[in-house]
């Protein structure tokens, strides 16, 4: 049975196809920690997620149902959430872009790395898990990482959110946190049982309340990216 | 005139919405953003309300017309009736 090591938390997985254990092979763990739960995905797991994207393979499916026992385990646990975005990190600050599927996060990020080279690295594309530890916020690599495959096995602390749309022209301002309230609940996986939900509500006051909020109106171009990030990281360049 | 079962309202860094928890989630997976007068409302209509008393209960809190207040109220119903969210 694979362990891993994903968002610090480390547990077994008991899985029946070889597509999740390869996804998840960088997240492999043989250190002295504590084994935190076993997730064992069972064809009734899959069938449900069947339910939730009928298109893909089984094989596939069994992934996404580790990563909701993995982000159930999280919530209920580890003061973690799943953040639908594409998590940069530059110079040890994290940077969350997060949009419905199809808006450009990924096409932003990608701009901001060749904006800044090897001072930038990917956290996460799309599924990175968001943790709350001692006072603040931090931002882990994980398997499930989006389409280009981009993500690092490594923890960052998050210096700014930002909610992207589609522009002409390039702006960027403070987001309210009602704004980032409903983005951020349409970014994540909603519990169904109460107590959980109220979990996710207090995490999601507290990151709204500590974390660097923006609202990003942007085309595909270098401007954009040193828009977006002159702002948020209070670097000139 | 009574808010279903697992339609939950929380204050959230000062914002008001509303989720669905339980066996509602079947039938309701957005998110409602309520202001602090809808809120009010809510609360009562947790506990039950009819319209009249509904519009007595916002004459008595808020600085408020009695036709502006029957107005808004019945805009108010009818967005949660339309969505389901009433019994």
């Amino acid at each position: 049975m694979p362990r891993y090591k994903i968002a610090d938390v480390v547990f077994d997985a008991k899985l029946i196809y070889g597509y999740t254990e390869k996804l998840c092979k960088k997240y492999e763990y043989d250190g002295d920690e504590p084994v935190k739960f076993v997730a064992e995905v069972t064809q009734e797991d899959i069938k449900a997620e069947q339910v939730l994207a009928e298109e893909f393979p089984p094989a596939y499916l069994e992934s996404l149902a580790l990563f909701r026992k993995l982000c159930n385990y999280c919530l209920k646990n580890a003061n973690g959430i799943v953040f639908h975005s594409s998590a940069i990190a530059v110079d040890g600050n994290a940077y969350l872009f997060t949009a419905p599927s199809g808006t450009g996060k990924s096409t932003h990020s990608r701009l901001w790395r060749e904006l800044l080279g090897d001072r930038a690295f990917m956290v996460n594309d799309d599924k990175p898990m968001v943790r709350y530890e001692d006072g603040a916020f931090y931002v882990y690599g994980t398997p499930w990482n989006g389409k280009h495959r981009l993500d690092t096995n490594c923890k960052v602390k998050i210096k700014a959110i930002c909610a992207i749309s589609q522009a002409k022209e390039n702006s960027i301002r403070k987001a309210t946190t009602a704004e980032m309230l409903i983005t951020i609940l349409n970014q994540t996986i909603r519990p169904q049982d109460q107590e959980d939900m109220d979990k996710l509500l207090k995490l999601i006051e507290k990151m709204l309340t500590e974390v660097e909020l923006y609202k990003l109106g942007c085309n595909i171009s270098r401007e954009a990216a040193e828009l977006s990030y002159k702002t948020m990281s209070g670097d000139n360049l | 005139m009574k808010i279903k079962d697992g339609f939950i309202l929380r204050e959230v860094a000062g914002n008001y919405i509303v989720v669905a928890v339980g066996n509602a989630v079947k039938d309701f997976n957005g998110v409602i953003t309520l202001n602090e007068t809808g809120s009010f409302l809510w609360k009562k209509l947790e506990k039950g309300a009819t319209e009249e008393e509904l519009k007595t209960a916002l004459l008595e809190e808020y600085d408020v017309t009695e036709e502006i207040a029957t107005r808004d109220i019945g805009l108010f119903v009818k967005k949660l009736t339309d969505a389901g969210l009433v019994k």
